[in-house]
């Protein structure tokens, strides 16, 4: 293990050890971090030894311009443009990865993370390498990042360090906090429509603010609760965010004596006991976060399925899963709500 | 006293061993506080599947504890709030162990878990903060926006909540319409501080005139809405960074003036801030700034995992519960309760 000071001559010869194939610790403009070539699966395997890190966990790497970066990932003009507003700088970008990136650096879902930083000798690095480098922090997986050689060092175990080839110092680096991830992968299901619900009929309300799409909530719901029934009742509600679905169902809760309806979007799902209406429980809903249909299966939406009980799911539209069993076990009731102008909405109840 | 702790409120299985304040062992699974979804090992629909993980992270917590089970004094769980299936899964888990180890269970409110957080110590006892009752307890997270009165320990009386989106919860969508991924809050505070977290944009502070310490976000995000539609792609793109930090500042400076209106009507001049968002550094400097103006102090989470969900606020709350003897009476009638207020223990 050879230690230099940062300067052209180190920069030079951490190239030369990286295209060996070997393990070198390097500043950053975040915090020292674990170089080897990403384009060898044989030193991210050393590095993946290297950091205890579990198999199937990422591992994001430089790149040291945009041309590179587009060899490596599928982007779309969209992300492309935001991409170019926030790098160079201490971001890691998620993008879904192409065929050339080596396996190992990819998440289970064939993402990858991408680093262009602000911060010259690792740019300088990667130009002459004219490859990525692996931009992973140098701690082990699960302890903190370092900000100086020498804690780096107190930490390792001997078998890590014989593990280093090159270590280049650059004195105590600034604390700056280590990148924030910005995940722009999005997520790709089916989604539930309209037409897909075999809808009869259909009405319009017009709302000119929240008390009035309460009271058309209101209206609706007493409309189209059927007592007795023995299916559970569904309202899907879709519509963009801020259009006031979860005002919807305050509204729809004032009636029922439920006063603390509050967004349910964090925890996806809040239930509300209720002695009203020949109503047990009212189950309000918000898939927005659903980033996987398999997802679904963890929500405990089939045991919920019973007579007396309400759901008010905001985001309905993107359970495109539950389709065959809401069609055959419950009631369905379709909400759409558009923005119009300023607190103008329209609300259409498609039964 | 040692007590064994579960919190399974929403994304995060977690158990921690407490000795007084102390963790003696702190087991959480989820990635969040690192890398979101995209670093873990376990895509983000298992982060649901608690079932699948709570004997690991227990058994995990025990084996870091070292000593036996049996020198536990008492259990304690998250009651609520939180999701009803995740929160059914840590209910269960703790009743089946005082069961078989026939140990006494402290039921926890998620929202003291918060409301301790910043008074939880590491092993070795540190910070070594002493409690000055009484305190505004403020919480800002994902899923709450809370202002909370806590005369002496385990006693609260909630002064305003969010009656909509928390505040949180209003920044992840934020970041969402602007394509930046979730979870929206440490981006959203990156932007922000590279533009010196000025505010050029002004948005509405919902209900700041309102007379009540409630909170609203949901119209804020309606109105970053309308914002963008009038904007064309490049400038939304070349005015990215002031337009996430003045939304930024629209929710701190909301969260911070309503703070200042009940530090006002109480008298109380002490906070302890808990809760996710309370990681953004820039909320914590107004939070400063507002206090040294009424010369009092604040106190937040000592350790970052303390700002997120975790069981070690939960076994430390239950401390000062297990002092104060409040029990799970009858263990079989121990229920989860998705929307739980704090509850009104000794007022």
């Amino acid at each position: 293990m050879k230690i230099l000071h940062l300067n052209n001559k180190a920069i030079e010869e951490a190239k030369k050890v990286l295209k060996n194939g070997e393990l070198v610790i390097f500043p950053s403009d975040t915090v020292y971090a674990a170089l080897v070539d990403a384009t060898s699966s044989q030193a991210v395997n050393k590095l993946i030894a290297f950091k205890n890190r579990p198999p199937g966990k990422p591992i994001s790497f430089f790149v040291s311009n945009f041309k590179m970066m587009k060899d490596y990932v599928k982007m779309d003009s969209k992300q492309n443009a935001l991409i170019h507003t926030i790098l160079p700088g201490p971001f890691t970008v998620i993008l879904k990865a192409n065929k050339k990136v080596v396996s190992g650096l990819e998440s289970e879902k064939g993402a990858v993370g991408i680093r262009i930083p602000h911060y010259d000798p690792v740019l300088r690095l990667v130009e002459k390498m004219n490859r990525p480098i692996t931009a992973t922090s140098a701690n082990l997986s699960g302890r903190s990042p370092h900000y100086s050689i020498k804690t780096l060092l107190q930490e390792l175990p001997k078998i890590k360090k014989d593990m280093i080839d090159l270590i280049v110092d650059a004195g105590h680096l600034p604390r700056n906090k280590p990148s924030t991830v910005i995940d722009l992968t999005s997520s790709s299901f089916k989604t539930l429509r309209q037409g897909d619900m075999k809808m009869k009929n259909n009405e319009t309300f017009i709302s000119r603010g929240t008390r009035e799409t309460e009271k058309i909530a209101q209206f609706i719901f007493n409309k189209t609760l059927v007592q007795g029934t023995d299916k559970p009742l569904i309202y899907i509600l879709e519509g963009e965010m801020g259009v006031g679905k979860t005002i919807f169902v305050k509204g729809v809760g004032a009636l029922l004596d439920i006063n603390n309806i509050i967004s349910p979007t964090f925890v996806v799902s809040y239930e509300y006991t209720v002695h009203k209406e020949g109503v047990n429980k009212l189950i309000h809903c918000d898939f927005f976060n659903i980033e996987d249909e398999e997802e679904f299966e963890y929500l405990g939406f089939e045991h919920n399925l019973k007579p007396r009980t309400i759901f008010f799911i905001e985001w309905g539209e993107r359970g495109g899963k539950l389709k065959a069993l809401l069609q055959k076990r419950a009631k369905v009731i379709y909400i759409k709500m558009k923005y119009k102008k300023d607190n103008i909405r329209e609300i259409s109840l498609n039964l | 006293m040692k007590i064994l702790a579960i919190d399974t409120s929403c994304d995060e299985t977690s158990c921690a061993i407490t000795d007084g304040r102390k963790v003696v062992s702190n087991v959480i699974y989820s990635q969040i506080l690192i890398h979101s979804k995209w670093g873990g090992v376990v895509p983000s629909l298992a982060k649901r599947a608690h079932e699948e993980k709570i004997d690991y992270v227990v058994n995990e917590c025990l084996r870091k504890y070292r000593d036996p089970i049996e020198t536990i004094d008492y259990f304690a769980v998250t009651q609520g709030p939180g999701l009803a299936i995740a929160l059914e899964v840590g209910i269960k888990k703790i009743k089946q162990l005082s069961l078989q180890y026939n140990k006494q269970l402290i039921p926890v409110n998620h929202l003291e878990g918060h409301l301790y957080s910043s008074f939880v110590q590491n092993s070795k006892g540190n910070p070594k903060q002493s409690f000055m009752f009484p305190y505004l307890g403020i919480i800002i997270s994902g899923g709450h926006t809370e202002i909370v009165r806590i005369k002496d320990h385990v006693s609260y009386e909630t002064l305003g909540e969010t009656i909509d989106d928390a505040a949180g919860e209003a920044i992840d969508k934020a970041a969402k319409m602007l394509g930046l991924g979730y979870p929206g809050g440490p981006v959203v505070e990156r932007l922000a501080r590279e533009v010196k977290n000025r505010e050029i944009y002004h948005f509405p502070r919902p209900m700041i005139k309102n007379q009540s310490l409630n909170f609203s976000f949901s119209g804020l995000k309606t109105s970053l809405y309308y914002f963008l539609k009038e904007m064309n792609e490049n400038k939304k793109l070349s005015q990215l960074k002031d337009i996430a930090s003045s939304y930024q500042e629209a929710i701190f400076d909301t969260l911070i003036t309503k703070t200042e209106k009940a530090m006002k009507e109480t008298g109380i001049s002490r906070l302890i801030v808990g809760g996710g968002v309370i990681a953004n550094m820039r909320l914590r400097r107004l939070f400063r700034g507002l206090v040294n103006t009424y010369e009092g102090e604040v106190l937040f989470p000592p350790y970052s995992y303390l700002t997120g969900d975790n069981a070690a606020m939960i076994g430390v709350a239950a401390y000062y519960k297990a002092k104060k003897n409040i029990f799970v009476k009858n263990l079989t009638q121990l229920d989860r309760i998705p929307r739980f207020p704090l509850p009104k223990y000794y007022l």
